[in-house]
């Protein structure tokens, strides 16, 4: 019997002691799922999108937190001002009352994060030296700042359309 | 088996211990903090913020050297947000929870307002450029100097001296061209009071969007309606190119040009030194021929960078930020030691370093708590013989923070 309560002592509440700590994470789990939608979820770059923006819609977060929209970078793909493994903010909101939120690219962050232009000495954007970019599928989180909860959605890159 | 239970808990609590051991600070082997800077160094405004965190760095690199704060070694975090808010935002989350983070360093007014929020959850310092609305609304962000409209009044302060020193009678007619944003408008809320109240005549402001090349159509219509000084505002090179085209007009032969804190500096007189010649300058921080002067800048500069040559006032100003830093660390550290500093102790430091000197860098600390100023002095500058010169000593600037209704 007297074992029983040495396990108690050394095994269950480390056990809940470790489990508290981990309630942080649990915490973006709880409360309504949060969702993100992409509109268009499929683009080319083009300086269309300098006109009409690529937006985030989302819902299920705390009522009147930031949003940081994130694109998170597949591994080997550089970016320029990037360190490998860091995720991308290209957009940022505030939710509503009711946990909505809506965001768009800016201007800035399709020129430097889509683009990739360089800046020239006079304030404008060098496409010379840009490197778009490549085709493919992007995972997007939008993140609650104080909730944490994340909402996550893909966004395709596709080549521009052959010129007929 | 009664032996194997005892084995198998001793080792049980052992991991237990451990994990909670290896992740508290007090077995960390170095004592640090951290100071992040949401920085430019590869988009538009690199060319300023590059050479201001240099100075930042190599100051922070040379305290380390020397065994740091007390034994406390800080960390400098630049992080290239390329001007963008939007990476910024996302650049503070990936670094908010870092442990001993005091201060950020926002190099935008349009950064430092939207991560300005979510640092003041973290309860954590912020220091940015020059926006007065932190100093109407107080809170914890700092900025850099006086704020815009403080050094834009001193500068009309210096307009109507010259005038008067010109034998000219009555009031000049002032013009005002600047970026279409937030900073770019930042100058003329409360500094148009201040005009207002030393009778000068302010005409209509001319805003353009960063990025223009020719600014002949501005230029032409201040001059037109018969501006006898201009302020070129924007971020170097676009003052230097306002001037530029000024003097392809035949303009700058006839109205006195002004310029602010991004103003020309080696670089804007390296490539129209000739079109920059007679223009004034107001500066917070010291700049041209006074940097090279200033040994607290030059001897850093030496060491870590090498030859003057490409010495830039701005690093100066980086050197300043350091040394808040590090000033404001130390009232900390000694108010609360090193276990139990947090954000708030450094924002409790910042509003108590008033009167703080930083080798002559620029005026005395003015932050304290009822003030986000970083000093309250100017100093103008002239470009002569193709020189950045001072004409005036330090100034104090007048309160045009409280002319305007935040």
């Amino acid at each position: 019997m007297r074992i029983f309560k040495v396990i108690m002592l050394f095994v269950i509440i480390p056990g809940l002691a470790l489990g508290a700590i981990s309630c942080q994470t649990l915490k973006s789990l709880t409360g309504p799922k949060a969702t993100l939608v992409i509109a268009p979820a499929e683009v080319f770059l083009s300086p269309a999108l300098f006109k009409k923006p690529v937006t985030f819609k989302g819902s299920g977060f705390q009522p009147k937190e930031m949003i940081s929209v994130e694109m998170v970078l597949p591994p080997g793909l550089k970016m320029k001002g990037i360190k490998e493994g860091e995720d991308v903010g290209i957009a940022f909101a505030t939710a509503d009352e009711n946990g909505n939120f809506t965001a768009a690219m800016a201007p800035t962050a399709t020129l430097n994060w889509f683009f990739q232009v360089g800046w020239t000495p006079l304030l404008r954007p060098n496409f010379k030296a840009a490197k778009p970019i490549p085709p493919g599928v992007y995972k997007i989180n939008a993140t609650g700042l104080d909730s944490d909860r994340i909402a996550t959605s893909n966004l395709k890159i596709v080549p521009p359309p052959k010129k007929k | 088996m009664r032996k194997a239970c005892i084995i198998f808990l001793s080792i049980v609590l052992t991991i237990c211990l451990s994990m909670v051991g290896f992740s508290s600070s007090s077995f960390a082997k170095e004592k640090s903090v951290v100071y992040l800077s949401l920085a430019d160094y590869t988009g538009p405004i690199a060319g300023l913020n590059v050479p201001a965190d240099k100075g930042t760095e190599d100051y922070i690199k040379d305290i380390n050297a020397k065994g740091g704060v007390d034994g406390v070694k800080i960390k400098f975090i630049g992080i290239d947000t390329r001007y963008d808010v939007a990476r910024a935002v996302s650049a503070y989350k990936r670094y908010r929870r870092t442990p001993k983070l005091l201060v950020v360093n926002s190099i935008g007014t349009g950064i430092a307002r939207a991560v300005g929020r979510l640092l003041v959850r973290d309860k954590r310092v912020q220091l940015t450029p020059g926006d007065g609305e932190f100093q109407a609304h107080l809170g914890s962000t700092f900025i850099w100097g006086p704020a815009y409209q403080d050094a834009f009044a001193a500068s009309m302060d210096w307009v109507i001296d010259d005038w008067k020193s010109k034998g000219k009678s009555g009031a000049p007619v002032v013009g005002y061209l600047n970026w279409d944003n937030a900073y770019g408008r930042e100058h003329l809320r409360g500094g148009k009071q201040y005009a207002k109240k030393l009778g000068i005549k302010m005409l209509p402001p001319e805003f353009f969007p960063p990025g223009t090349l020719k600014h002949d159509v501005y230029l032409t219509r201040l001059a037109k309606a018969g501006a006898n000084y201009i302020h070129a505002g924007g971020i170097d090179p676009t003052p230097t190119n306002v001037i530029r085209d000024a003097y392809a007009l035949g303009l700058t032969k006839k109205i006195q040009f002004t310029t602010g804190y991004w103003g020309p500096t080696a670089l804007g007189l390296s490539v129209h030194a000739k079109a920059l010649e007679g223009i004034v300058n107001y500066s917070f921080f010291l700049r041209g021929e006074d940097t090279k002067m200033n040994k607290a800048v030059t001897d850093l500069w030496k060491k870590y960078r090498g030859s003057l040559d490409k010495l830039n006032g701005v690093y100066g100003m980086g050197i300043a930020w350091g040394m808040t830093y590090v000033g404001a660390l130390k009232i900390a550290l000694n108010s609360v030691g090193y276990e139990k500093l947090k954000g708030v102790d450094m924002y409790k430091a910042y509003q108590s370093i008033t009167g703080f000197e930083r080798a002559g860098i620029q005026g005395p600390c003015a932050y304290a708590s009822d003030s986000r100023r970083g000093s309250r002095e100017i100093k103008i500058y002239r470009v002569k013989g193709g020189k950045i010169v001072p004409i005036t000593g330090w100034q104090k600037t007048p309160d045009a923070v409280s002319l305007h209704k935040f």
